[in-house]
């Protein structure tokens, strides 16, 4: 909440009030000293330290790729033991000094330098039968220094390499979906909650989003899939974003922007793909993940009867609106899907209020981004009549403007633009 | 929950700093080992290698490695449930006349036997996907046995893939009594060109 923006908008409100004799200048200075100390910034010099040490972790990655055998492998060997060694050494060292991001940049560097170790031993008994399981064994013991030292850094490796481990088991075609991630990520999720640390949600969210992805890899239902998972991530981020705990809410709010812009995209995605009414006349979706679509509803409606926010109420709307276009409810037997095109419209349009109503600024966003690739989608479709078309986004804009007509005139005046 | 945070907020930073390089240093440690004590309790088997489509030879710095063992006749498993790709099965080896070991049979599960045969553990990445399901096996499995990449220094892979796809290179794997194999020795003509230590 106390960023730095906050309190360089604090202080010009503040000197703007105190010249224009809104508050005394003693009132403005309690103000200032109620502020908790501003945390530690990253200076330049904590900048070009960060940039040595991923070079360093990426020198070791390169030592191990090049398989240099002027130096013995036991040694080669030790001076990977010895570089993770270091690197926690290293960071113990700024944890105590109070340096807390370099220590985590130190924890991330000896993460990164294990999965060195790992494939230094892999090369060094020639183990190529299953790399997903080399990718768990680095994800595993970079979460367990996450843990241990609080490591983001450490905590972003093991979700790389983790979404690395899913992404071969799906190649492998031995998990459709690949399912022991899902407790993989729970357990990042739940560290990122205990930290209450936005990066950490950032970066869960992120893992989240590529696990669609890759359950979504070389399936004929890929658009479905990943928009199901929009709608899923999106809805509960809505239900978490209610949460009466701090830690949750704002985790809630980065998983449901981050699930607003995918619900967008996917909304413009259908839109452009012709070949989605192929998809759904031949083949039905994969339960598991209507089921989630279908979740992510549900759980969106309940964060708007939990919130009592109307822009829960219109977000609801949107995830539900979409999710009937992507299950394929609204899709007619032949020519062109007109009545998803106006869901998806509204979808989107709906988004937009969401945000505005919450002041969800990146759910706006979204929404008008979906906007404009719905728009986009529906004018350029190299499919059917380009006139009817026409008529279509004719009409399309007619009833948005009787509708803001409509909404002029109910509205109080005061808050007209 | 609090407590709990507060406890750990407590254990001094060297101590979990310390903990996490253990473990990962440990888990380094799991792997060598055993893969060293496969090198060194495993019984050898030599084994033929053969010539890869050309669009797998080289790859970065280590060779692509077929065998004659990895396309096998599923026999008795023909139509039999599978658990799809990568399900694990065991292949009976047996010396032929020249030394080199020969799939003789292919099982579910570990079988008993006799010297000089040998049990090997596979898990098989193409034929395992036959029958209306496609969860029966078919007549032929491709199954890899994690002896299939050998790495070598930049630039000396050439001479190996020329001796692979010759049919002059030959693997002399350790094979453990579970059945898990590893590269001991690489031979071009009869000849030791690599020997793999155990460290």
């Amino acid at each position: 909440m106390f960023e730095r923006s906050y309190r360089q908008r604090l202080e010009v409100d503040l000197a703007r009030w105190q010249v224009e004799g809104v508050i005394m200048p003693a009132i403005g200075e309690a103000l200032r000293s109620s502020l908790p100390p501003a945390a530690g910034g990253i200076n330049i010099s904590v900048v070009v330290g960060i940039v040595g040490g991923l070079l360093i972790a990426a020198a070791f990655l390169a030592f191990v790729a090049a398989n240099w055998t002027e130096i013995a492998r036991v040694l080669r060997f030790a001076i990977l033991i010895a570089g993770i060694a270091a690197a926690y050494g290293i960071g113990a060292g700024f944890a105590r000094a109070g340096r807390p991001v370099l220590a985590d940049l130190a924890a991330g560097v000896g993460a990164i330098i294990f999965g060195a170790a790992i494939a230094l031993v892999g090369q060094m008994y020639h183990l190529s039968d299953d790399f997903a399981a080399g990718m768990l064994l680095w994800a595993a013991g970079a979460l367990a220094a996450a843990v241990l030292t609080g490591s983001r850094g450490a905590l972003a490796v093991a979700l790389a390499a983790g979404s690395l481990w899913t992404g071969a088991r799906v190649v492998d075609g031995a998990d459709m979906p690949h399912l022991p991630f899902v407790p993989f990520w729970m357990l990042a999720a739940v560290l990122a909650l205990a930290w209450n640390s936005r990066v950490a949600a950032h970066l869960v969210t992120l893992a989240a989003l590529a696990w669609w992805c890759t359950a979504a890899t070389g399936r004929s239902h890929d658009l479905f899939i990943i928009a199901e998972g929009a709608a899923f991530l999106f809805g509960a981020g809505l239900l978490l974003s209610h949460a009466r705990w701090d830690s949750p809410r704002s985790f809630g709010v980065i998983l449901s922007s981050y699930g607003a812009f995918a619900l967008a995209t996917m909304a413009a995605a259908f839109a452009a793909d012709t070949s989605w009414e192929f998809h759904i006349a031949s083949v039905t979706p994969p339960g598991w993940a209507v089921g989630c679509g279908f979740a992510g509803s549900i759980l969106a409606f309940t964060a708007a009867a939990v919130g009592r926010q109307p822009g829960s109420i219109f977000a609801a709307i949107s995830i539900a609106l979409v999710v009937v276009v992507v299950d394929g409810w609204v899709q007619p037997k032949a020519g062109e899907p007109w009545l998803a095109y106006a869901l998806e419209l509204a979808a989107m349009l709906c988004l937009v209020v969401s945000g505005m109503l919450d002041g969800a600024r990146p759910r706006a966003v979204a929404g008008w981004l979906g906007l404009a690739g719905v728009i986009a989608s529906v004018t350029w479709a190299v499919k059917g009549s380009l006139l009817r078309r026409s008529i279509f986004l004719a009409a399309a804009g007619a009833v948005a403007i009787a509708l803001a007509m409509l909404l002029g005139r109910l509205l109080p005046k005061e808050s007209r633009p | 929950m609090m407590n709990f945070a507060a406890a750990f907020d407590r254990v001094p930073k060297f101590v979990l700093f310390g903990a996490a390089g253990l473990i990962q240093i440990g888990l380094i440690g799991l792997m060598v080992t055993d893969r060293a004590e496969i090198l060194r309790a495993g019984r050898d088997v030599t084994l033929l290698t053969r010539p890869l489509d050309p669009r797998d030879f080289l790859r970065g710095d280590y060779v692509v490695l077929g065998y004659d063992i990895s396309s096998v006749p599923a026999g008795a498993l023909k139509d039999t449930p599978s658990a799809g790709w990568g399900t694990p099965v065991f292949v009976k080896l047996a010396p032929s006349r020249d030394g080199l070991y020969e799939a003789v049979s292919v099982h579910p599960a570990p079988v008993d036997v006799t010297s000089p045969e040998v049990l090997i553990r596979g898990r098989v990445i193409s034929g395992a996907n036959c029958g209306k399901e496609l969860r029966t096996f078919c007549g032929t499995l491709q199954v890899r046995y994690g002896i299939e990449s050998y790495f070598v220094p930049q630039g000396e892979g050439r001479k190996l893939e020329i001796a692979r796809n010759q049919r002059k290179l030959t693997v002399v794997a350790a094979v453990a009594p579970t059945g898990r194999a590893a590269i001991k020795r690489l031979l071009i003509d009869g000849e030791p060109v690599y020997d793999e230590p155990w460290f």
